[in-house]
Parts: structure tokens; C-alpha cells; sequence
């Protein structure tokens, strides 16, 4: 009893900690280690870079680097191809289809190095760090499972349910027409 | 000590003293141990936990206010990240408020107003003992976020669109919302039993004009949080829906009204202020009388300007919005009303002056926290007539001059009267004495500590330093003050240390108090300290407003009461002519288990709403248990 409460604190201040933990600044040499990834030869999945794994995965379950994401998103007018994730220019990224892979490292790629048909590249606007977070957010659009971290709706004209209602209702099971 | 049987529906007449004393014990008593602890509903018990949990918050949010004057001490330092410093002024501010000065005001009314008007249990005891339970989850759940980083950082009055979905991700600011609605509940409850308590339950023959100003000062205050809270109430469950289930109050584009917050928030807030002032000066004109050695000077403008304060705190919130843009008109009506309260305010200051002045004045310690408290208090008045004037608020808000009016009404305001209190009412409560010695210094240090420390943010303010920076530049020309601030806040802190070793200290090996040490006027002075658990063996019956004083031989007292079953005496409003026999509800452990699972309840639909149906459950089946009839002689009618 006395051994458990602590380390059930214990616990729960990791998974605080992982949650929302705010890095306002990370050391250059884990920013030039972040951009190390390991994409296969067609550019689609692959390895994320060794110390993104020591870090302990940290985008995708932080409220703090997904809402970053979101501002960045914003920011670097994604919606200007492909709209609050309904797509226009660019396609659809909450239909639950993907071009180019679904998992992190795919998406991390696209952002960074862009893709053939439209996608333009972010390598020279945003650093390895606010590309994972876009990454990260990227991912959580679509709301397709519940997530313990995700961010909320924006302050604006709303599209669609926001990314902490998910799961969504019905995954899609046709391929969109494009 | 063997027991007196007690024949069912046997009253209090005639009874042998020491007989009846052992009866009434039977029958009142909470049983000791674990078990008796967690059931208890006496409001003496109650009260004092209530007391001690709050001012152990006041430590907690010390300490926090120490690491923020440490960092702040020297440009560009590195104690606190600003990530750290974000949530640790807000959890300060919120803490302060919510967890420290109204629960602490609410909670010696919970303890003194039934001694004071003669009753023997508080109304409602069992909401009562709820009411506890519910503010330790609820200041729980902010400390254990603080201690998991997941404090809120929002500011303690987290305004939109900041605090809103899209700008505070996490659950930071539903921490701080959630927060806000354990309080309430508290405090809610606790105001609903004093109103009850003050109005139903008075001893015979205390008509309104002879109620002790304190327990004026709670009645008004429990009537300021029946009608402000609700505010805020909505306004954090509307937060956290558009936080959680994405509802659109806030949303201007789809409707909603970002300055909708502020006047919610406001229309609460600025009735806060005197939700934790009245109790305060309540207490300094119980107490000044006992010091002065004269009935208060000017009883019925004390309790008209106490009412008047009460009224008017809910038309000045707009006062802390006056960056906002405002029309004209509102600008003008706000500016006005705000000065408009100075009046009472002047009016209880003269009336307290003036019972100094024609006294024969004991400086002990409880006078010496009376006397700090209205220089400071005026200071904080002063400062108060300033900001409420447009041209000037808009140059100082949101800088430092602002932190430092506030804390001048608040701790000027609030806790020097309060420690006076805890100084006057400690015999009472644990049958012994503070040091007068160490009291001196603990005033002594608090007063000059206090000042050293806050008058120079007065100039930081007009300097331009803004609130809520972690950091400063060294070129702005702050350094010096600031190290002077943070170096001051050291001797402020050793004199609410030295507070607290002398309350700990005394608690075992102060000297013995007596009934009425400090020869006083007031009720809760007739029992014995600290009072049974029946408060009054027999009720007594007033005959003027400064009893212990006009009847010096003894109390003339009422009987009657059945002694085999917890019995009150209900009385009229105004005139307290005695009219029923009530009886008061006996110890059981349901309120903890429903504060149990409305805790549950309440952090659960932080992550979702669900949690609100499914958790409604467990919610209402402890309710059932709790008013289930369990055949007690309490149940009859
Ligand atoms: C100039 C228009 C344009 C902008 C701006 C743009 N994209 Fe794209 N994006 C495209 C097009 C076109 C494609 C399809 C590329 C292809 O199929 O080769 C695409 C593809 C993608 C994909 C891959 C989708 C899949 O199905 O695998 C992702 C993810 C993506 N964009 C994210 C973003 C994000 C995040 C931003 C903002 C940082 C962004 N895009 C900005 C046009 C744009
Ligand atoms: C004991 C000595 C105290 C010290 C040294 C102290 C110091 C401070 C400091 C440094 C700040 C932060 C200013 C900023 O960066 O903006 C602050 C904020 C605040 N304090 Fe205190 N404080 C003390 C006691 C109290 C008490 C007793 C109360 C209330 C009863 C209180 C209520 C507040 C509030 C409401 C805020 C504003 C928080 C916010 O900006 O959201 N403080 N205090």
C-alpha cells in the first residue's frame, strides 16, 4: 500500500508530463537529429530519426505540439489547397484516404520534401521540430480514434466536428472519385 | 463514568446540571476515532478543518509566491522557466482566491456564527460536512495538476479566447474551470446553512439589532455568493462545453461573444472581493469593542453601509473591463459607482475611529492587526479611487500598480483582520492562548514586511512593468526594485512562518484560556473553550446587543429541549420570539460518499461528457442513501 501510492503518482505524473509538457526551446543538435529520417525508396513510410524515438514519441500525445501544429497549419496556409482538411487544390486529409501513407514519417516527408503532383516543400519555411508538430496534427484531422491528446475547434466558421470529437462516425470504405 | 439513562422524549427541565451535561454529551457528541472523523456534521469540527485547510492553502500559495519574487529578483534569471511561471501565478491567484480567502471567511462563520447567536448545530449540518469535502477535492485536484504540470496558466480569471479551445490546448484551463465549480459548490452550500442559521435559529430574544456585526457581515456575504456565483458558474461549464463538446459561446465568427466572459466573470468577481471583505470587517467590529471597552460606536450605519457594500458590489464589475472600450455613458456610470462604494466603506472606517477614540483602547494583538489593517486598507482604498477613474486605469492596467492595489485590499484588507481574528477567537476554538509576545512580531513583521515589499510596485507599475512576465530586460531600469520587492517578501514570509509556529506551538503549550479570556460581549464567549459539542448546555436568551456585558451575574436562558434527540430552537425573523422545536440531523458518512462521486463526476467529464450521465448515477443513488429515513428519533417530526 505504501510502495503503491507513489508509484501510482509516479505514474500519472509521467502521463502528465508526456501530455502536456511545453518545450519552448530545443537544443540546436536535437533539432539537426529530429530532421534524420530513414524514408523508404518510394518516399512512403520508413524509420523515424533515433532520437524521436529517446524522446519518447512526443508530438502525437502533446496537446500543446498538436495545437502548434494546428497553428502552423494555419499559419502556412494549408487551407489554401486543401481547405479545413475537406480538400480543394490538394486532397481530401480527413477522408481516411491516403496517397502517400497515413503514419508519421510518411507525412513528415511529404511536409518536408513536398510531392510530384502539387504539394510544395516546407524544408526552408518551418524547422525540423514545427514540421513534426504539422505532422503530428495532420494525423489527428481526420479524428478517426480517440485520442488522449487532440486539440479543439478554432476560434472560426466551423467545417466540420472538431479533432476530440472522434472517433468519427463511419470510417470511409469507397475511394474518394480523384 | 457511568452513563444517566434517558427516557425517550425526556426534556431539559429540571434536570441536575451535571446530569444534564452528560445527557446532552450522549446525544450530541460525534463518536472519536477514524470513523467518527469522517462522519462528524458538528460545525465546530467541521469549521476548524475548513480553517486549517485553508490556510494551509495560504502556505502552499506562499510558496509560490516566493519562487515567482525569486525569479523576478534579477533581470533575465532562470529559476522559474516561463512556462513554470505562467502556471505558477495563475495557481497562485486561483488558489489565493478560490481555495484560500473565501473558504477561509466561509469557514469561520461556519464556526462562530451558531456560538455567536446561541444555537447548537448549524443548519443543515450534513451539507455542511458535504460542503468540506467537496473544497478539499477541489483544491486536490488544482495542487495535484500543478504537481503533474498540468496547472493551469490561463491567469486565475482565464479570459477567452486565451483560456478558449483553441488557444489552450490540454486540460490545463478545464483544471482551472472544474477547479471553479468544487469551490462553488462549497461555497454555495456553506451560504444557503448561514442564511438559514441566521435567520431561523437565534437565540430567543435576538432581534436583528442586537445580531453581532460579524455574524451581519456573514449573513450578507452568504447572500453576495447566492447571487454571484451563479455567474461563473455558467460561465465555466459554458468554457468547458466549448472546450470539450465544441459549443460556440465564446466563438464570435459563429455568434458567440468573446466579452461575454469578461462581464460573467466580472459580475462574479467584483462581488468576490467583497464575498471575502465583508466576513472581515464583520469581524473587525466584533472584535474592536472588546478592545475598545465600549459598544461599537454607530451599530445600525455599520450594518446599513455592510448592506449597502452588498448592493452596491454588483454594479461596479465593469470596472475591470474599462480597457474594453466602453460607451461614454458606461464609462461614466462605472467610474461613478465605483467611487460610490468608498462611502460605506469611509463610513465604517469612521464608526470603527470612533469607537477607538471614545474607548479606553487594550493593544493587544488582535487591535494591532485592527489598527495595520485600516492604515493599509485606506491605502488600498485610495489606490482603489484612483484606478477607478478611466484616464488613469487605462495608462496602469494589467501593470504592476494593479498587483499591488489588490494586494493592498486583499491582504490589508482581508487577512490582517483575519489574523486578528485567529489571534481574538484561538482561545475559543482550542481552549488556550497565543503568545502575546511572539504576536507583536508577528504583526510587527507582517506589517512593515508587507509594505516594503508592495508599495515599491506601485512605482514598478508607473514604471511600465507589466503583470505576468516571467522575465524582465536589464536595460528597462527595473533591477533595483525588483531585488528590494523579492528581498522584502522574505521578511513578509518570516512573519507568516513565525504565524505559523506560534498557532502549532500554542496549540499544546499555550496557556489556558478560560471561558472568556478576553472579557468580551458577544455569545460564543458564555460557552466553554473550546465549547462542547452542544455549544450551549441551555439556550440563552438575549436581552440586549452586548449580552455577556449587560448581564454580568448570568445568562438568562431558555429550557424545554428534549435531551434524548439532537433539538434546536427555531425563532422568528426579526424579533427571535422562539417558535418550534427542530430537530438536527446526526452524524453520517453519506456526504463524503456523495462528495465522493461528485468529485469523480466532476473530473471525469473534464475528458468527456459522458461522464455526466454515467456519473449522475453513483451521484444519485448516495443522495438516496443519504436522505433515506433510518428510523433515528432525529426522523420524527
Ligand atoms: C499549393 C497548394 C498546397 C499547399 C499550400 C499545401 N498542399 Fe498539401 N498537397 C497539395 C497537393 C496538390 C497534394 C497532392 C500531391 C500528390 O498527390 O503528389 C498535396 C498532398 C498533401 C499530403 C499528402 C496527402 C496524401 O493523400 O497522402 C499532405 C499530408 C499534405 N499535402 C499536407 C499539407 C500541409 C500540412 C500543408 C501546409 C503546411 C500543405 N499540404 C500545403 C497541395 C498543397
Ligand atoms: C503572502 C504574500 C504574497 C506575495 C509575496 C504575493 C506575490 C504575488 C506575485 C509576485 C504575483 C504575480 C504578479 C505577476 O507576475 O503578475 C501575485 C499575483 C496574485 N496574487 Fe499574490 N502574493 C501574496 C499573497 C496573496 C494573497 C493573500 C492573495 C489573495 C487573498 C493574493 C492574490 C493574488 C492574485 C489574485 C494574483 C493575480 C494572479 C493573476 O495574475 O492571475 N496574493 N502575487
Amino acid at each position: 500500500m505504501r510502495a503503491l501510492a507513489p508509484a501510482v503518482l509516479a505514474a500519472l505524473a509521467f502521463a502528465g508530463c508526456q501530455r502536456e509538457t511545453r518545450d519552448f526551446r530545443t537544443d540546436p543538435p536535437v533539432l539537426a537529429a529530429l530532421d534524420d529520417v530513414a524514408p523508404l525508396p518510394n518516399r512512403i513510410g520508413g524509420a523515424p530519426p533515433d532520437v524521436y524515438v529517446a524522446l519518447g514519441q512526443p508530438y502525437q500525445a502533446n496537446a500543446y505540439a498538436l495545437s502548434e501544429g494546428k497553428r502552423l497549419y494555419d499559419g502556412m496556409n494549408c487551407k489554401g489547397c486543401h481547405a479545413d482538411g475537406g480538400g480543394g487544390t490538394g486532397p481530401a486529409l480527413l477522408d481516411g484516404w491516403w496517397r502517400y501513407g497515413p503514419d508519421i514519417v510518411s507525412l513528415y516527408v511529404t511536409l518536408r520534401d513536398g510531392r510530384p503532383r502539387g504539394m510544395p516543400s516546407y524544408a526552408d519555411k518551418l524547422n525540423s521540430e514545427q514540421l513534426w508538430q504539422v505532422a503530428a496534427y495532420v494525423q489527428t484531422i481526420g479524428s478517426y480514434r480517440a485520442a488522449t491528446a487532440a486539440t479543439s475547434r478554432n476560434d472560426q466558421m466551423q467545417s466540420r466536428p472538431s479533432e476530440n470529437r472522434g472517433p468519427a462516425r463511419a470510417p470511409l470504405t469507397e475511394p474518394p472519385s480523384r | 463514568m457511568s452513563a444517566p439513562a434517558i427516557l425517550p422524549g425526556e426534556l431539559d427541565r429540571g434536570a441536575e446540571r451535571a446530569i444534564l451535561h452528560r445527557q446532552l454529551e450522549r446525544t450530541w457528541a460525534t463518536p472519536a476515532g477514524f470513523w467518527g472523523a469522517l462522519t462528524t456534521v458538528d460545525h465546530k469540527t467541521i469549521g476548524l478543518r475548513y480553517i486549517v485547510t485553508a490556510f494551509g492553502f495560504l502556505a502552499l500559495g506562499g510558496v509560490l509566491a516566493l519562487a515567482m519574487r525569486w525569479q523576478l529578483a534579477r533581470p533575465e534569471s532562470r529559476v522559474l522557466s516561463a512556462d513554470l511561471y505562467n502556471q505558477a501565478f495563475t495557481v497562485h491567484g486561483a488558489n489565493m482566491m478560490f481555495l484560500f480567502a473565501v473558504p477561509v471567511m466561509e469557514a469561520m462563520a461556519v464556526y462562530l456564527v451558531p456560538l455567536m447567536i446561541g444555537t447548537r448545530n448549524i443548519a443543515f449540518p450534513r451539507l455542511n460536512a458535504f460542503s468540506y469535502w467537496i473544497y478539499l477535492f477541489g483544491g486536490i485536484l488544482l495542487w495535484a495538476a500543478f504537481a503533474l504540470q498540468i496547472g493551469p496558466d490561463v491567469g486565475w480569471f482565464a479570459y477567452v479566447p486565451l483560456s478558449g479551445p483553441q488557444y489552450s490546448s490540454g486540460k490545463r484551463a478545464d483544471i482551472w474551470a472544474q477547479m471553479i465549480t468544487f469551490t462553488e459548490i462549497a461555497a454555495l452550500a456553506i451560504a444557503v446553512e448561514i442564511v438559514v442559521t441566521v435567520f431561523k435559529q437565534r437565540a430567543p430574544g435576538m432581534s436583528l439589532d442586537r445580531i453581532p456585526l460579524f455574524v451581519w457581515g456573514a449573513l450578507v456575504t452568504s447572500f453576495l455568493v447566492m447571487l454571484a456565483m451563479p455567474a461563473i458558474m455558467i460561465a465555466s461549464t459554458s468554457l468547458i462545453l466549448d472546450r470539450l463538446v465544441g459549443t460556440h459561446f465564446f466563438n464570435p465568427t459563429e455568434g458567440g461573444d468573446v466579452l461575454l466572459w469578461q462581464h460573467l466573470f466580472w459580475f462574479f468577481g467584483h462581488p468576490e472581493v467583497y464575498i471575502i471583505f465583508l466576513p472581515a470587517t464583520g469581524m473587525v467590529s466584533s472584535m474592536l469593542p472588546t478592545f475598545a471597552r465600549r459598544p461599537v460606536f454607530g451599530y445600525l450605519p455599520l450594518v446599513l453601509s455592510i448592506v449597502a457594500i452588498g448592493i452596491l458590489s454588483f454594479g461596479l464589475w465593469v470596472h475591470h473591463m474599462f480597457t474594453t472600450g466602453l460607451p461614454r455613458l458606461g464609462e461614466s456610470f462605472f467610474t461613478a459607482s465605483s467611487m460610490a462604494i468608498a462611502v460605506p466603506a469611509g463610513v465604517q472606517i469612521f464608526c470603527w475611529l470612533a469607537t477607538l477614540w471614545d474607548g479606553r483602547p487594550v493593544w493587544r494583538t488582535p487591535l494591532l492587526f485592527i489598527a495595520a489593517f485600516i492604515v493599509t486598507f485606506v491605502l488600498g482604498g485610495l489606490t482603489g479611487v484612483m484606478v477607478a477613474s478611466v484616464p488613469l486605469d487605462l495608462q496602469v492596467h494589467d501593470t504592476y500598480f494593479v498587483v499591488a492595489h489588490f494586494h493592498y485590499v486583499l491582504i490589508g484588507g482581508a487577512v490582517f483582520p483575519l489574523l486578528g481574528a485567529i489571534y481574538y477567537w484561538y482561545p475559543k476554538m482550542t481552549g488556550r492562548m497565543l503568545s502575546e509576545r511572539l504576536g507583536r512580531w508577528v504583526v510587527g513583521l507582517i506589517f512593515v514586511g508587507f509594505h516594503l515589499t508592495f508599495f515599491p510596485m506601485h512605482f514598478l507599475g508607473l514604471q511600465g512593468m507589466p503583470r505576468r512576465v516571467y522575465t524582465y530586460q536589464p536595460e528597462m531600469g527595473w533591477g533595483a526594485a525588483n531585488l528590494f520587492v523579492s528581498l522584502s517578501s522574505i521578511l513578509l514570509a518570516a512573519g507568516f512562518a513565525l504565524f505559523f509556529l506560534d498557532v502549532i506551538r500554542s496549540a499544546r503549550r499555550g496557556p489556558v484560556a478560560g471561558d472568556n479570556p478576553w472579557d468580551a460581549s458577544t455569545l460564543e464567549w458564555a460557552t466553554t473553550s473550546p465549547p462542547p459539542p452542544y455549544n450551549f448546555a441551555r439556550i440563552p436568551v438575549v436581552t440586549s446587543a452586548n449580552p455577556l456585558w449587560s448581564e454580568r451575574e448570568a445568562l438568562p436562558v431558555v429550557t424545554g429541549l428534549r435531551v434524548d434527540r439532537r433539538e434546536i430552537v427555531i425563532s422568528s425573523v426579526s424579533d427571535a420570539t422562539p417558535q418550534a422545536r427542530e430537530s438536527s440531523p446526526r452524524d453520517s458518512i453519506w456526504p463524503l460518499v456523495t462528495a465522493v462521486a461528485a468529485s469523480v463526476m466532476l473530473i471525469a467529464s473534464i475528458f468527456t461528457p459522458w461522464a455526466v450521465v454515467w456519473g449522475a448515477i453513483p451521484v444519485a443513488a448516495a443522495l438516496i442513501g443519504w436522505f433515506w429515513p433510518k428510523g433515528l428519533p432525529e426522523d420524527e417530526a
